[in-house]
């Protein structure tokens, strides 16, 4: 069985060898082609600008597979599902029997509500933290619609290099991974050697908060069951400078709005 | 007589089932209406855990009650909820006793889904050279083939995955033929089973 996956992946490496050398030799043939047509151009005393092309002509860069460039476009409507409608859909889906649209309909529902979570602690997080103004733009809550999946709100306060994140990730996998550190003996704090993490408090919740020389600080929060609060803060000078900067959220407020205990 | 106690408990399962979803959803509705979003969403999420529980019976009543000569271990009838979890919707089914059993499984939303599409994209990876694993057609659907040869008895058994839209179905017995596994594979309604679970 090895040996065949291994005939099989020098087969697919020897073709993509083969295939891009050829790649190289058409490209070595067309810089060869226009040296020659400049060359020629310049002994007939034509003049070798080229006229600006046309949407259509191949190597225009930003063009769609059929030539033509967009050019104009709303983009897509962001607007979250309806939550009271699709309820109502996935109810009439259900009396009618058609099983999987109602599951559909219901998925859509929960999207709506955990955007509209989202939203809603974007809006509690504070306009400004340590002098770093909100960046609107970089807002983001990304749900899936499948409950547990997980649900992630951001927000990125700046000012010139320095930066200030908070990422909330609801039903999230690296829950796991931070509670392990709070938990096991076998991460516990050390004296000796350069410390570059260690666990900490955060308005009277456990946390581990880092230190790397290129990222800066990052202050992981979990909260409640399936709820995790990280802070990242770059350029900051020192690890009360950042406590203080991430003490000014509402940490609370968040936890109470994803249901966590 | 037995089928007919069969039939009712079946039919009171899913009666009841049903009336959790109906409640659920209205649940959700109300706490949506008073701006318990947490409650909503938590009430949407048992909504959905209730319809995959009553579509994987759907299912299970769509699979054959025997493979080949194997019954069906009504007992161990399984439909499993993993909405919210990642994992989707997981019916099974097995048939026969000890060295000789069979199983259906139809997995919705299965990670292993788009593995086993890579597969069947690429002819040259999809069969191999000794005859153990071939790409085939079941019912119109490009499905994966693998022949098992049990090592202690010497008896050659099969699986046949095939996947359907975000939908996995796997067929396999210990003790049979390639041809009668493919016959299996064909009488399952697979089509009609791919609208239940998407």
């Amino acid at each position: 069985m090895r040996v065949k996956y291994l005939t099989a992946i020098v087969m697919i490496c020897t073709l993509s060898i083969s295939s891009s050398s050829g790649q190289i030799l058409n490209k070595l043939k067309q810089k060869a082609s226009q040296q020659m047509d400049k060359a020629l151009d310049k002994t007939l005393g034509i003049d070798d600008k080229t006229p600006p092309g046309n949407p259509g002509d191949p190597g225009n860069g930003g063009n769609n597979g059929s030539g033509t460039n967009n050019t104009t476009g709303g983009g897509l409507v962001t607007t979250p599902p309806d939550v009271q409608a699709n309820i109502a859909d996935a109810q009439s889906s259900y009396r009618s029997g058609s099983y999987g649209e109602a599951r559909y309909a219901v998925q859509q529902a929960m999207l709506g509500v955990e955007m509209e979570i989202g939203n809603n602690i974007l809006k509690s997080l504070p306009e400004s933290i340590a002098g770093l103004g909100k960046d609107a733009s970089a807002d983001r809550v990304t749900s899936t619609g499948f409950g547990w999946v997980g649900l992630t709100i951001q927000r990125e306060y700046r000012n010139g290099n320095k930066e200030f994140q908070v990422m909330v990730a609801n039903n999230s996998m690296m829950m796991s991974s931070v509670n392990m550190y709070l938990s096991s003996g076998g991460y516990s704090q050390t004296t000796g050697g350069e410390q570059n993490w260690k666990q900490t408090k955060l308005k009277g919740h456990r946390a581990i908060i880092e230190y790397d020389e290129s990222r800066g600080y990052k202050l992981s929060v979990p909260i409640g069951q399936s709820s995790l609060v990280v802070y990242e803060g770059v350029n900051f000078a020192t690890e009360a400078e950042m406590m203080s900067a991430a003490e000014t959220v509402d940490i609370d407020g968040i936890k109470k709005m994803l249901g966590e205990q | 007589m037995r089928n007919i106690f069969t039939i009712i408990a079946f039919a009171y399962a899913i009666t009841s089932f049903g009336q959790d979803f109906n409640a659920h959803v209205a649940e959700a509705k109300s706490s949506y209406s008073s701006g318990d979003l947490e409650n909503t969403r938590f009430k949407l999420e048992r909504a959905l855990q209730e319809l995959d529980i009553i579509i994987g019976k759907e299912i299970l009543k769509q699979l054959p009650t025997q493979l080949g000569s194997l019954k069906f271990n009504e007992a161990d009838d399984n439909v499993t909820s993993g909405s919210g979890m990642g994992t989707g919707l997981f019916v099974h089914r097995s048939y026969g006793v000890e060295m000789n059993t069979g199983r259906i499984d139809v997995i919705n939303n299965s990670p292993l889904i788009a593995s086993l599409n890579a597969m069947l994209s690429i002819p040259f990876v999809g069969n191999s050279g000794d005859g153990t694993q071939k790409v085939i057609k079941v019912q119109g659907y490009k499905a994966v083939m693998n022949k098992n040869a049990n090592e202690q008895t010497g008896k050659v058994g099969y699986t046949i995955q095939i996947p359907v839209n975000n939908t996995l179905y796997t067929v396999e017995m210990d003790e049979t033929s390639e041809s009668e596994i493919q016959s299996i594979a064909n009488s399952i309604p697979i089509a009609k089973i791919t609208q239940m679970a998407n």
